[in-house]
């Protein structure tokens, strides 16, 4: 397999950051710490199932933004309905996330509309109801006992951030091992193909949005619980980072590629990232400059004119070798 | 031997359209069956009620002796039929063993079985087909896409294959390929709908030819038995007179001229005079890098090296837009708008149809009809959407738009007729003559050797990116092209390329 590869490229990035931040942190320890570890795999634990499911709505050449506005909807559910029961308002707050998903889906294969469209329009009537739901209060949530315990801290990780692997390791291998992985990739690349092959798209792309929308909620509800507080406002950051993300973690725009496992690295690497500029005292502006930096770089290695440059280099070479060596 | 798929009296009407009437066919195993017709002579709408995309409003259709209603593609396909549309249906990212079992339900949830994998190899050696299955579909060539997409349905049991249009995209070595799969399938037993326009194909590879005229079904029998004319008069309706139009007498003046065009990869030191009055064909295979020059004069490709000259003035990409006009193969990508008839054939002259900016439709409209009239389009039809016409009519509003400037100048043409019954593809060759004698400089470039001979005065044969001769009037010739174009010398290298790696 070559080192350099479309499906190697997003932890290479994940490698590359971390030695870039570690070489400008001079080996004072500061960045190459469990500390950084630490947080880098709380950032995956909050990104991490968002970004999972907006992948595979990308993976069918889909975008759904609706995900910010179910994360914090789902959240201000979790808190209002988790009172008594925590296991209820997860279990309410991920059912309307799926139903949202599940909606949305819906309208967009039915009446085949873009799904840009539509889950703009999910995003502001989910960002609407949790201003509804809560009476434009910030809520809290008595449970400390659970709030602790999903941020203990179990050597470098937490509940939560198990949660995210353990997600990111069940998608990686569903998608591998069954036949819907090849299928979802078949939508992404070529539709009506997938169509003509006898892929079940519509059915398909309503399960990508539902699942979208439960991963998204299912994170933002243990991000509440962790916390102990929901507000409607707070919780809606989560877009730009969760695209982001997925990007770096070589899902294109144009569908078809991505894995759960290029995602996750991508998370961990914007995670690095935040860390490894946070240990290094840097501004927090630098976060998003540097991560618009780094995909700016991803996005031009990807231009169809520095590709053909480069393959034609490495043939150049390639060749000129072969006859330096008879 | 008995009928293994038996079509009788199937009609079908869309509102007030008739699109079949009391259609029958018969299919035996081990026939290659030809079906042929204009466009819109039904052929399309009988393959969709074959596979179950369409139910007819009336008629049978007989499986192995037993009357079946096909309900969906899906069944189709349990039954055995298997369509090779002229789009593949590959997904490009998928590799080969993953397309070939893509979207069969009888596939197990856990996928990466032995059985599969085993079972799509042997469908590709049935083939004699040497292509990895885990390479993606995507590093593949438009011929060896097709042979897996065959492979497929060979994969899945398909008893009755139907190809329509299977060789449209294809280079010359690659059908013969192509052809040396059907007759292998043939072979064994299997029974092959083939639907085309190239009548040659109809007497290559075929046993026995059906014919097709509105919605109706016409004629059918051996091949051997009828020839190419009654074919054609057959197909039409009317008597064949001359397919291509006479040439026009005179030398030609001025015109382009191009020398030392080259792009890195693709071509290089591709020099040819084009006069004005007369049509110039670059002939080649996909890949001999024909289309790619014409592209380039067209500015659509950057250029490594050469110059142009029009009437001995250097072309540079100021002048070029007015004076150049490019006709592509693939219409609906990179032809047509998908608006109107009207605002198509207008695109680009808005600012003539406009005072301060705001848009006549007065004007536009009325300089519309004049040129849908001039080049044989129903007036009618203005207001209908592009995409709604046939093959035959958009490629005239192309043709209209590239004509339609102030002075006539060069029309580059990438295979002007693909996709273009045989009754529209005569008027095509009318208006390229039009054109000629109204002083406009045509150069096209085919893959149909036989399209090359018929309209070309000039044929400049292409090889592997290099020209390799001229030929003018009396010296065009169809063998030495075929020759030029395939280099013989190395035919078995070339053969090794276009269909190994």
């Amino acid at each position: 397999m070559k080192i350099f590869s479309q499906k190697t490229r997003p932890y290479l990035i994940l490698l590359a950051t971390v030695l870039v931040l570690a070489v400008i942190d001079r080996g004072r320890g500061n960045v190459l710490s469990g500390a950084t570890v630490f947080s880098a795999l709380q950032y995956l634990a909050t990104l991490g199932p968002v970004a999972l499911g907006l992948s595979l709505t990308m993976l069918v050449r889909e975008f759904d933004l609706s995900v910010a506005g179910v994360f914090g909807l789902a959240g201000c559910v979790a808190v209002l309905l988790g009172g008594d029961s925590p296991a209820l308002g997860l279990a309410a707050a991920v059912l309307a996330g799926a139903a949202s998903g599940f909606i949305q889906g819906l309208i967009i294969t039915r009446l085949q509309m873009p799904s840009i469209g539509v889950t703009l329009g999910g995003l502001l009537t989910t960002i609407g109801l949790a201003y509804v739901l809560t009476g434009n209060q910030s809520l809290t949530f008595d449970n400390m006992d659970l709030a602790l315990f999903l941020s203990a801290r179990i050597g470098l990780f937490t509940p939560r951030s198990i949660v995210a692997l353990a997600l990111a390791a069940a998608f990686a291998m569903a998608l591998y091992w069954l036949w819907i992985g090849r299928d979802l990739i078949a939508i992404g690349s070529d539709r009506r193909a997938a169509h003509t092959a006898g892929v079940r798209v519509d059915a398909l792309m309503v399960l990508v949005f539902t699942t979208s929308g439960a991963l998204a909620a299912l994170s933002g509800a243990l991000l509440s619980y962790s916390l102990a507080s929901a507000s409607p406002s707070g919780l809606s950051e989560v877009l730009v980072p969760a695209t982001a993300a997925a990007i770096l973690g070589g899902v294109s725009l144009s569908g078809g590629t991505g894995t759960p496992l290029g995602v996750t690295a991508g998370v961990l690497m914007l995670g690095v990232l935040r860390a490894g500029l946070n240990a290094l005292g840097a501004p927090p502006f630098a976060h998003d400059m540097s991560m618009g930096a780094v995909l700016l770089a991803v996005a031009i290695l990807d231009a169809p004119g520095i590709r053909a440059h480069f393959e034609r280099l490495q043939t150049l070479t390639r060749s000129r070798t072969e006859t330096q060596a008879p | 031997m008995n009928s293994l798929l038996s079509a009788r009296d199937l009609t079908i009407s869309f509102g007030p359209v008739q699109a079949l009437r009391d259609v029958g066919l018969d299919l035996r195993p081990g026939e290659i069956q030809a079906l042929c017709g204009e466009n819109g002579a039904g052929k399309s709408t009988l393959i969709k009620v074959l596979m179950g995309i369409y139910q007819p409003d009336k008629g049978v259709v007989e499986v192995d002796g037993v009357a079946r209603r096909i309900d969906n593609p899906q069944h189709a396909q349990q039954l055995g039929f298997a369509l090779v549309a002229q789009e593949l249906s590959l997904a490009p990212q998928l590799s080969v063993l993953d397309n070939i079992w893509l979207g069969d339900r009888s596939v197990p949830v856990f996928h990466r079985r032995k059985a599969l994998r085993e079972k799509a190899r042997r469908a590709l050696e049935t083939l004699q087909v040497d292509i990895d299955l885990d390479v993606k579909v995507a590093d593949l060539s438009i011929g060896q896409r097709q042979l897996v997409e065959i492979a497929r349905m060979i994969a899945r049991d398909a008893r009755v294959l139907i190809l329509d249009e299977p060789t449209a995209t294809l280079s010359d070595v690659e059908i013969e390929h192509l052809f040396q799969v059907l007759r292998k399938l043939r072979a064994q037993g299997h029974a092959i709908l083939y639907v085309t326009h190239r009548l040659g194909e109809v007497f290559e590879i075929c046993d026995t030819v059906t014919v097709m005229r509105n919605g109706a079904h016409i004629s059918t029998g051996a091949v051997s038995e009828v020839s190419r004319e009654q074919l054609i008069e057959t197909m039409l309706g009317r008597s064949f007179s001359d397919m291509y139009p006479q040439r026009l007498p005179g030398q030609g003046s001025d015109g382009l001229s191009v020398t030392g065009l080259c792009i890195d990869g693709s071509f290089e030191n591709v020099s040819f005079d084009a006069p004005r009055g007369k049509i110039l064909c670059l002939a080649g295979q996909i890949g001999s890098g024909a289309g790619h020059v014409i592209r380039a004069i067209g500015g659509l490709a950057p250029l490594t090296s050469g110059r142009m000259f029009l009437d001995g003035q250097p072309l540079t990409s100021m002048s070029r837009g007015s004076t150049i006009a490019f006709i592509s193969e693939d219409r609906a990508r990179e032809g047509l708008f998908d608006r109107s008839v009207v605002e198509n054939l207008v695109a680009g002259q808005w600012q003539d149809h406009s005072r301060l900016g705001v848009i006549s439709w007065t004007s536009a409209r009325r300089r519309a009809a004049e040129l849908a009239a001039s080049v044989g389009i129903d007036a009618r039809r203005l207001a209908a959407n592009a995409f709604d016409l046939s093959g035959g009519n958009q490629q005239k509003i192309l043709f209209a738009r590239a004509a339609g400037g102030k002075r006539p100048g060069v029309i580059l043409m990438n295979e002007p007729t693909r996709g273009v019954d045989i009754g529209a593809r005569s008027e095509i060759y009318r208006l390229m003559r039009d054109l000629c004698a109204r002083g406009y400089c045509l150069v096209m470039m085919s893959t149909d050797l036989e399209e090359v001979v018929g309209i070309a005065d000039i044929v400049v044969p292409m090889y592997r990116g290099a020209v390799v001769a001229r030929y003018e009037a009396e010296e065009i010739d169809i063998s030495r092209i075929l020759l030029d174009i395939t280099h013989p010398r190395n035919a078995g290298e070339v053969v090794h390329e276009a269909v190994g790696h």
